[in-house]
């Protein structure tokens, strides 16, 4: 039987390296596609995917209600006002990781693919009960890496245990990326992360400062034209569609930031 | 004054390079699960593996991993400075 929805886990191993800004800008892309888009946080205790939707006040049940009972699924989807197309899932803020099981996780996302045609899972940090969770129901993964070594030390075990769980595809977004330190050679180029991670690259994108102006508001970036991490997620968004897109130029070309590499105050 | 350091600022040296044979020492230990005291037991094993067949080892053995990218895999350098025994008790017989 052909599958019609598919469960993607965005994961890191390591902390604060972008996995609930990616889950948010590329389940708002694929919603702005046309396709049903669940997103479902599973950091339950410290969830966030609300704060980047621009949801927080209007959940009214969570993750842990649905599983113990306590409401339907359907009560628990916050629905986006403005895109339809896609739902939150929040985790609950006042519980713990170790009161839920993959099993439960698993049972929940089945219930989801009547409904959705891509579930996006944001998965907690670290690699413990609550990593467990995040990929027990997954069909793919999606690996959040910063091209610094503890990010992409942390991805390489995550890598290992993705494939432990018999979870064979697992694609790489680079995120955070600064062009000119590449090329002055203080960072890790993106495909020197490639190289050392070995899995399919999904999608570069660009430190940003407007992805805090997008965590202020509650607008994922995707939306904001003048964001080129806006573009970059997007584009992550077209790909896991199908569709087949090329990468962005991201090389800075603005005047004042010549001048300032010049100086080397860039 | 800060204006006149501006231009006057040296580049420092590129880190990339670094991180990126740090990376690659740390991921062929983690692949491997590979932790000094498992090297030294190697290390010890070696140099009887050297002493079965006639040779005795003369300097410091190293055991240096190093990440294969094609394949994702660990090589396992060893560096062992071996002298065959026979020629080091024809010398010490011969009052060398």
């Amino acid at each position: 039987m052909e599958q019609k929805s598919v469960a993607i886990t965005v994961t890191s191993g390591k902390g604060g390296v972008g996995k609930s800004t990616t889950v948010a800008s590329v389940g708002l892309a694929l919603a702005q596609l046309g396709r049903q888009v669940c997103v479902m946080d599973t950091d339950i205790g410290l969830r966030k995917l609300d704060l980047m939707l621009g949801l927080e006040n209007r959940i009214v049940y969570d993750l842990i209600d649905v599983i113990e009972g306590t409401s339907k699924l359907r009560q628990s989807l916050v629905r986006h006002k403005e895109y339809p197309h896609l739902a939150l899932l929040p985790a609950a803020q006042t519980r713990y990781k170790e009161e839920v099981t993959p099993a439960q996780i698993k049972q929940l996302v089945d219930e989801l693919r009547n409904e959705f045609e891509f579930i996006l899972i944001d998965s907690p940090a670290g690699i413990e009960g609550g990593f467990r969770n995040a990929i027990a129901p997954a069909d793919r993964a999606i690996l959040v890496v910063n091209p610094e070594i503890p990010s992409v030390r942390d991805s390489d075990r995550v890598i290992g245990l993705l494939e432990s769980a018999d979870l064979d595809q697992i694609d790489l977004v680079v995120n955070r990326v600064q062009p000119g330190m590449i090329k002055d050679g203080d960072m890790l180029s993106v495909e020197r992360v490639q190289n050392h991670l070995a899995i399919n690259l999904l999608g570069v994108v660009p430190e940003d400062r407007r992805i805090i102006r997008s965590s202020n508001t509650g607008e994922p970036v995707v939306l904001d034209d003048k964001s080129l991490a806006g573009r970059a997620f997007n584009h992550i968004g077209r790909r896991i569609h199908g569709e087949e897109v090329p990468f962005l130029e991201m090389e800075e070309t603005s005047l004042i930031n010549r001048i300032k590499r010049i100086f080397h105050i860039a | 004054m800060a204006f006149l350091n501006m231009f006057g600022k040296e580049k420092e040296r590129p880190t990339a390079a670094t991180a990126d044979n740090r990376l690659s020492l740390v991921l062929s230990y983690q692949r491997s699960d590979i932790d000094e005291r498992k090297l030294k037991q190697f290390q010890v094993r070696l140099i009887d593996l050297c002493d079965d067949f006639g040779y005795d080892v003369v300097g410091q053995v190293e055991i240096r991993p190093q990440s294969r990218q094609q394949d994702n895999t660990t090589v396992l350098n060893a560096s062992i400075p071996v002298r065959l025994r026979g020629n080091s008790e024809d010398e010490e017989s011969a009052g060398v």
